[in-house]
């Protein structure tokens, strides 16, 4: 009967929907070598660092097309949003993706899913993987499982308690130096003064301009976790670093993030105080990092809290020429933090996904990345980090790496130069890798030329971008030639042992207890450093510390405390170890 | 007929069961022609019932569920573990309940429109109004708060329209406030909804007779007076009927609209039930946790329908279920 067929053919149809839904990958490991064959494939790479999402076009890409056969296929949780939603759908579904970049504190889980390739069965002439064993087996150890299943991004040769950093650190107060300049020079003694700098220097630029919407500070909300990014640069102008969770710490020195006088607290006081005086952009907090980074590039902001903001968005040659730009501000008691180089990488890895094809080629692949061609090629940027194609972009001149003049177009002025035809193209800017990864420090030594892999600390680039924005920040900085040099001559900086530390995993109740929390302070910090007036800040601080106490702080405190002292005891040890090698 | 009746006789039985026959042949093509809801029923109601068992393990991503362990009542024990956790989750029930009721206090919004609409004489310019009060419907929350965003943020037109008249110093904060979030969530959804909401009145008023009115103009009746002794009555029937609906969609009150609003500022007011879901499950990692609290939803509903009920009985004197 007809009828009956449609019955039955829906019934069918809503069982094979079942049977679709209910079907799991089993979780499979294999360990036997696959071949290659040898065509050209589409790779799709989990990143959590990327910030572009889809198929690449750009000299990379073609790069890596030409030499692995490899098409990338971009996933980027930072584009897409939402949070977790991308991992926890992707993993759920079995495939994470065909290369893997994403914390390590998901490396347990992922091996035990038979979500992650063991490598081992590829790793014959592998040289760069093997030459930082200690970072394969930090990720072996986190598996829990016999096996090679990645490697930490980030890793050095250096000692953990040499800087991590070049010329710049990672994070110090950057101010506008040419209207410093202006306003004559006055001494920067502490936050309260850098304020009334800021205050003086909003005025100046504005009437210099004539336009009113220049604000010395502006704030973006992409880059928040369970507390308040922007704040919680703060902590790197006195040697605070967040530690683990809720728990900051200045060496030995433990800090609960929400104490009325922990160090964020103190850096979201900063910032309502500038509140208060009208230096904070009122579009702070809804505009994005995109839309931050086109006011630096038009110099509608005067204060950074990071060198490749400030610095990266504003002094192009024409404006250090002219004696503009953004420069390290002497903030008389600071005293920096700064990220020790880490031997066995950072909180970052990289893995094969277990459905990827190929594996082969992806190992070979990975391990380009961590040679000196790949650190020089893959982290590129369009300024200040590695010196790109060797041939292309820099050349070894009488035994010393120097730029090309294409290199220098390239880097220095912009980077919208045209990458020749065999590149396929494009300008340098656009087709620098999508990949965003840091295999190796970038301030590592090189040992194809001796020198540094990031083109900055090259003798024959520091020659070239002496500028006379450069020249006048030196002469009033005692002489200092970068502001790494004149943080160590002074004193003022402090050096966090680069430790390859990842916590053990919290328990659910903790987890969730987490999220919560962190929605309740991430959320209040925005209010705080809005607020309008000092009694409605402390107003605000009274009730998010009641409420998240309520929601069981104090018991995640506990766990991320413990968890802080192991990281430093672990760090301990590793500096130990290091002076005995020595 | 005789041969017939003589070879076989049919008795009262016999037809008896033949008709049996026929009506139970009837009732199952009858039943196959459900078939296909009940199936729908079962695959998009009842089915996803099972995703329950999520909130008594510890489930997290890219553990299998049968690998997870079993923890019992633990989230529900978390979700009335203190009073902070407590407050908050009655604060989203409480914005949940707020935003619904205000949307059903002002269900009678599309009546009034429509009713205007209809008064309108000039059919070019009903049209006009008709079409660009409904377009908005067809606009995604997504798209509408683009439209907000660049109206009304810090840098928005509107702030700058006011700055450069001078009648504001600095910009309004219209998005990140934690001021009239109901309220301000109300007026855009009645923007976005009250054109579409009409249209179901409009067709009623054209339903109506016309005699009806011609009587009354015979009578004397002035233009008020025809909406208000024939227009109106004639749509309350329908009003009801969409108010039944509305109610009934009571904790359904959608979640793309608050999602796409919410910030740090107004988190606290804009979180609706399941909303809150979302932010729990999805953002927070706690999938498990976000489970237990959606079940929450089930369980006010079936509370309501109660509540209904018994307000039905004691007022019409019947049940409904």
């Amino acid at each position: 009967m007809n009828k009956k067929r449609v019955l039955y053919t829906l019934v069918a149809a809503s069982a094979l929907l079942l049977a679709a839904c209910s079907s799991n990958s089993g979780s499979k490991t294999t360990s036997k070598a696959e071949k290659d064959d040898g065509k050209m494939m589409t790779v799709t790479v989990y990143d959590d660092l990327a910030n572009y999402q889809g198929t690449p076009k750009g000299w990379f890409e073609k790069y890596v097309e030409k030499n692995f056969k490899i098409k990338l296929n971009m996933v980027a949780p930072n584009v897409a949003g939402g949070g977790n939603t991308l991992y926890d759908t992707r993993t759920a579904a079995g495939n994470l993706g065909d290369i893997i970049i994403t914390g390590t504190n998901h490396v347990a889980k992922l091996a035990k899913a038979g979500l992650l390739t063991d490598m081992t069965p590829y790793m014959s002439g592998k040289t760069y993987l093997k030459k930082y064993k200690g970072a394969t087996d930090s990720i072996t150890k986190l598996a829990n499982k016999k096996g090679i299943w990645g490697i930490n991004s980030s890793v050095s040769s250096n000692s953990p308690t040499t800087p991590s950093e070049g010329l710049e650190p990672t994070t110090a107060p950057y101010i506008r130096w040419d209207l410093y300049k202006e306003i004559g020079y006055p001494k920067i003694k502490n936050t309260d003064d850098l304020i009334n700098v800021l205050k003086k220097m909003q005025a100046q630029a504005r009437k210099d301009e004539g336009k009113t919407d220049i604000y010395a500070i502006s704030l973006f909300k992409d880059w928040d976790s369970t507390i308040m990014q922007n704040a919680g640069q703060n902590l790197a102008f006195y040697g605070y670093e967040v530690n683990q969770g809720f728990v900051l710490s200045k060496g030995n020195k433990y800090q609960s993030v929400i104490d009325s006088n922990s160090q964020y607290v103190k850096g979201l006081r900063f910032l309502n105080k500038a509140k208060q005086a009208g230096l904070v952009d009122p579009e702070s907090t809804t505009q994005n990092w995109d839309t931050l980074y086109s006011k630096y590039q038009n110099g509608k902001v005067l204060f950074s809290y990071w060198a490749f903001q400030g610095q990266g968005a504003y002094n192009t040659a024409a404006h250090t020429a002219a004696g503009k730009g953004f420069e390290l501000a002497p903030l008389e008691n600071a005293k920096i933090y700064s990220v020790g180089s880490m031997p066995d990488g950072n909180s970052t890895f990289i893995g094969i996904g277990s459905k990827a094809k190929n594996k082969a080629r992806l190992v070979k692949f990975i391990n380009w990345l961590y040679s000196p061609e790949g650190v020089q090629v893959q982290q590129a940027q369009s300024t200040g980090y590695s010196a790109g194609i060797k041939g292309l972009t820099w050349k070894m001149q009488n035994g010393k790496p120097v730029l090309t003049a294409f290199g220098k177009k390239a880097f220095l002025e912009g980077g919208t130069v045209k990458m020749p035809a065999e590149y396929g193209g494009g300008t340098w800017k656009d087709g620098i890798s999508t990949l965003n990864f840091v295999a190796v420090n970038q301030y590592d030594k090189d040992p194809s030329t001796g020198y540094k892999y990031g083109y900055v600390t090259w003798p024959s680039v520091l020659k070239l971008n002496a500028t006379k924005l450069s020249k006048d920040w030196s002469e009033h900085m005692g002489g200092a030639t970068s502001s790494m040099d004149y943080l160590t001559k002074n004193n003022k900086l402090l050096v966090g042992a680069g430790v390859s530390y990842t916590a053990p995993e919290d328990s659910s109740q903790i987890s969730t207890m987490r999220g919560t929390i962190g929605t309740q302070v991430k959320n209040t910090s925005w209010k705080l450093a809005m607020a309008k007036s000092d009694s409605e800040f402390n107003s605000l601080l009274a009730g998010m510390q009641k409420t998240v106490k309520g929601l069981g702080y104090d018991q995640v405190y506990k766990v991320d405390l413990k968890n802080s002292k192991a990281k430093n005891a672990l760090r301990a040890k590793l500096i130990k170890q290091y002076k005995e090698e020595k | 007929m005789q041969n017939v009746t003589a070879d076989q006789p049919i008795t009262d039985k016999e037809r008896q069961k033949r008709h049996q026959k026929a009506a139970a042949k009837r009732g199952k093509q009858m039943w196959l022609l459900l078939a296909p809801f009940l199936i729908l029923v079962v695959l998009f109601s009842y089915l996803p019932l099972f995703g329950w068992v999520y909130a008594f393990f510890d489930y997290e991503p890219p553990i299998p569920l049968s690998q997870s362990e079993f923890v019992g009542l633990q989230w529900f024990k978390m979700m009335v573990q203190n009073q902070t956790q407590m407050h908050q989750i009655f604060q989203v029930l409480l914005n949940t309940f707020a935003m619904s009721l205000l949307n059903i206090v002002t269900s009678f919004f599309p009546v009034l429109f429509a009713i205007g609409l209809n008064e309108i004489r000039n059919k070019h310019f009903k049209n006009i109004i008709q079409t660009l009060t409904t377009l908005p419907n067809f606009i995604s929350w997504v798209l509408v708060y683009s439209i907000a965003f660049a109206m009304f943020s810090s840098g928005g037109m509107v702030n700058d329209l006011l700055q450069n008249l001078h009648l504001i110093t600095e910009p309004l904060k219209f998005l990140d406030s934690d001021s009239h979030v109901w309220l301000k969530m109300l007026l855009w959804s009645t923007w976005k909804g009250l054109g579409w909401g009409s249209i179901i009145y409009l067709a009623a008023i054209t339903g109506i007779d016309p005699e009806l009115y011609e009587a009354g103009r015979v009578d004397g009746a002035n233009r008020l007076q025809l909406i208000r002794y024939i227009t109106v009555p004639a749509l309350m029937p329908t009003y009801f009927v969409m108010l039944m609906l509305a109610v009934s969609n009571f904790l359904n009150n959608g979640m793309d609209q608050y999602f796409v609003f919410q910030n740090a500022f107004n988190q606290t007011h804009i979180q609706v039930l399941d909303l809150y879901v979302y932010n729990v499950g999805m953002g927070q990692n706690s999938l498990s946790y976000a489970t237990a609290i959606s079940m929450l939803k089930s369980l006010v509903s079936v509370a309501l329908l109660f509540i209904v009920n018994k307000v039905s009985q004691k007022t019409r004197g019947e049940s409904i279920i």
